[in-house]
């Protein structure tokens, strides 16, 4: 893979959430809460988990595919600042090949007793077709949206 | 256009998409171009190009298939050329919805777990 095929996008995504930012960094910090939202794969086999929630810590996933192929996603906390503030870098593999790493940064702001929360992540996308296969169903709908990704990063 | 990412020539595009979208000045002509036409001199005023440059520029995002080209008289106009991006921005816009949708479960979860918003009604 050359350097040519690497390409980088950034998104953003915020949200208002209904409590103050101490209690909406729990869900990201206690490992039973956060798994309840972001466990999204029912028929994905579970074959690692770790979750180490500090600067320095890591957070790992491992699954068995129903095909059989093996994805991972592995983060590393980099800076964690409650309950402002979580950063973190990770990585995602499909087949044993990486697909993508990235930097997700997540901030809390308190906005008259609730939270806008607004997370960030820039990609580092190196992904094989095969792997954009993978992930990706449907067809495509123009570059619109796209632009919009681009003009953000 | 179908997502055919499997074949060799979907696999081509896709890679020439790549090299088109790592160059700045090449990003702010086809965020220009995704508004509809335009022609060389306007496209690089707006990405700080002299015309030669913003020519060469232009003829890397033609021949990548990211954007097609019209003479009329002496002036040249370029237009997206259409799903040039359909691979890499789908994968892009799936890891946005995985996000949001992962989001939604957790505005989701709050309520179950923090009970109703104070003096709010739904």
């Amino acid at each position: 893979m050359s350097a040519a095929d690497i390409h980088h996008a950034t998104f953003v995504i915020e949200r208002q959430l209904r409590i103050a930012p101490i209690r909406a960094f729990r869900f990201w910090a206690d490992r039973d809460l956060k798994e309840r939202w972001t466990a999204c794969h029912p028929d994905w086999r579970v074959l690692e988990a770790t979750f180490d929630f500090r600067a320095g810590g890591s957070e790992a996933k491992r699954w068995r595919t129903p095909d059989g192929r093996e994805q991972t996603f592995t983060a590393h906390y980099l800076d964690i600042a409650e309950p402002d503030r979580i950063v973190y870098a990770f990585e995602m593999s499909f087949g044993g090949e990486r697909v993508s790493a990235s930097l997700a940064t997540v901030a809390l702001r308190p906005a008259e007793g609730q939270t806008r929360m607004t997370y960030t992540e820039q990609i580092a996308y190196f992904g094989s077709r095969e792997a954009l296969d993978a992930r990706i169903a449907g067809t495509g709908e123009g570059f619109e949206r796209l632009v919009e990704v681009v003009a953000a990063a | 256009m179908s997502l055919a990412a499997s074949s060799p020539v979907a696999a081509r595009a896709l890679d020439r998409a790549f090299a088109a979208l790592a160059d700045p000045g090449r990003r702010t002509m086809i965020e220009r171009l995704s508004l509809g036409p335009a022609n060389v001199k306007s496209l690089a005023g707006l990405a700080g190009m002299r015309l030669p440059s913003a020519l060469k520029h232009l003829h890397v995002l033609e021949e990548g298939g990211i954007v097609v080209s019209q003479k009329a008289g002496r002036t040249r106009t370029y237009t997206m050329a259409p799903g040039a991006f359909d691979a890499i921005g789908a994968w892009v816009r799936q890891r946005e919805a995985l996000m949001n949708a992962a989001f939604d479960r957790l505005e989701a979860l709050i309520d179950a777990v923090e009970g109703t918003a104070e003096g709010s009604t739904p």
